[in-house]
């Protein structure tokens, strides 16, 4: 297969990367917390609720890291549909919480 | 605490975002009436669990596609302006409108799931699975539809494959194999734009979510592994039955009847 020589450093597999880490990360904290809920309880419940937290800022992290890759390879088009995206998603999470 | 209650809630997450990965669609379709109607859990509850699984489902199975370079990563950031914005105004409206009135329409998009589950997906004329053009004066008919897709999602806890499939398939004439990544790929960040605000708010119960999280990762990895090559008519149309049977559930819902006695 040909690959793409456009761009020299590829994002897709790096993206690919951080969404399989941090899926393994946030389950594992949350399976860690549903352990310890079985002894402690709300403590248990605590962590699992950090690991909930993970798998949201998850996509959002994919988000910031196309728009770091975007501007440092000079794509401020897409950098800026990149930051325009992210601050939806913020404006979302403030006005949410109120 | 009960351990009870959280496995059933594990295995309805593996089951539904197994099911998802043989049926393309996200696990929400499934979990939110599960939840409801056999659970008799809440329905801002189940919604925000139901997000937190597509989340789950989108960023577990997401790595082979861009390895692939099946993902279209900037078409699917271009889109995402239209999803993520869909999500904010979801999130806004899932406070205002009644409760029956998203179980109405709970109902239809299930109906719409079952009827594009009976016309199948056909391949477009145009476009090899490499070079995509973006046909640019259909932009504003995908970006529609796409805001849509984000608002459904935001607004009933689905991924809102329903809404995106014929904006990819129809709207922008993409190959299928590039609109289905794409569109997982997207799936992730429009429901965390909703995710984060019902997390906010206090809609999102750990004990609820957490079991439902983790059932959804399994789920979707082995939903890749085993049921990559199932695609048989009579089990489409199974699965059509399953739909409509669930919407008839939903529609009474809407009405304030549930026929069903609780389950766990």
């Amino acid at each position: 297969m040909k690959t793409d020589t456009t761009l020299p450093p590829r994002l897709e597999p790096a993206l690919g990367a951080l969404l399989y880490h941090g899926t393994i990360l946030a389950s594992a904290v949350i399976a860690l917390g549903l352990a310890l809920a079985v002894g402690l309880g709300a403590a248990g419940m605590r962590v699992a609720a950090f690991g909930i937290v993970l798998f949201i800022l998850l996509p959002v992290l994919r988000v910031g890291a196309m728009l770091i890759f975007f501007l440092r390879a000079g794509e401020y088009k897409f950098g800026a549909i990149a930051a325009l995206v992210m601050s939806i998603i913020l404006l979302s999470f403030f006005l949410g919480a109120r | 605490m009960h351990g009870g209650l959280e496995l059933w809630l594990f295995a309805v997450a593996l089951g539904t975002s197994m099911l998802g990965g043989l049926l393309g669609m996200a696990s929400g379709i499934f979990i939110v009436p599960v939840l409801t109607m056999f659970g008799r859990i809440d329905l801002h509850t189940a919604i925000g669990a139901s997000l937190i699984s597509v989340i789950a489902c989108s960023c577990a199975s997401a790595a082979p596609f861009l390895k692939d370079g099946l993902t279209n990563i900037r078409l699917a950031i271009l889109l995402e302006t239209a999803t993520t914005f869909g999500a904010l105004c979801g999130v806004f409206l899932a406070g205002l409108i009644p409760t029956q009135y998203l179980f109405f329409i709970f109902a239809l998009i299930l109906l719409l799931s079952a009827q594009q589950m009976v016309a199948r997906r056909k391949e477009l004329p145009r476009a090899s699975d490499r070079d995509i053009g973006y046909s640019a004066e259909r932009m504003p008919l995908g970006m529609t539809l796409m805001y849509g897709a984000g608002l459904i999602s935001a607004l009933l806890g689905i991924g809102s494959g329903v809404l995106k499939i014929p904006a990819m398939d129809t709207a922008l004439r993409l190959p299928i194999k590039v609109s289905s990544a794409t569109s997982n790929f997207m799936i992730g960040v429009t429901a965390a734009a909703s995710a984060g605000a019902y997390f906010a708010r206090g809609d999102i119960l750990t004990s609820v979510a957490a079991p439902i999280a983790l059932g959804s990762v399994l789920g979707a990895v082995l939903g890749a592994r085993i049921l990559m090559k199932l695609h048989s008519d009579k089990l489409r149309m199974m699965f059509v039955c399953i739909l409509v049977i669930l919407s008839a559930q939903m529609m009474l819902a809407a009405f304030g009847i549930n026929l069903v006695e609780r389950a766990p």
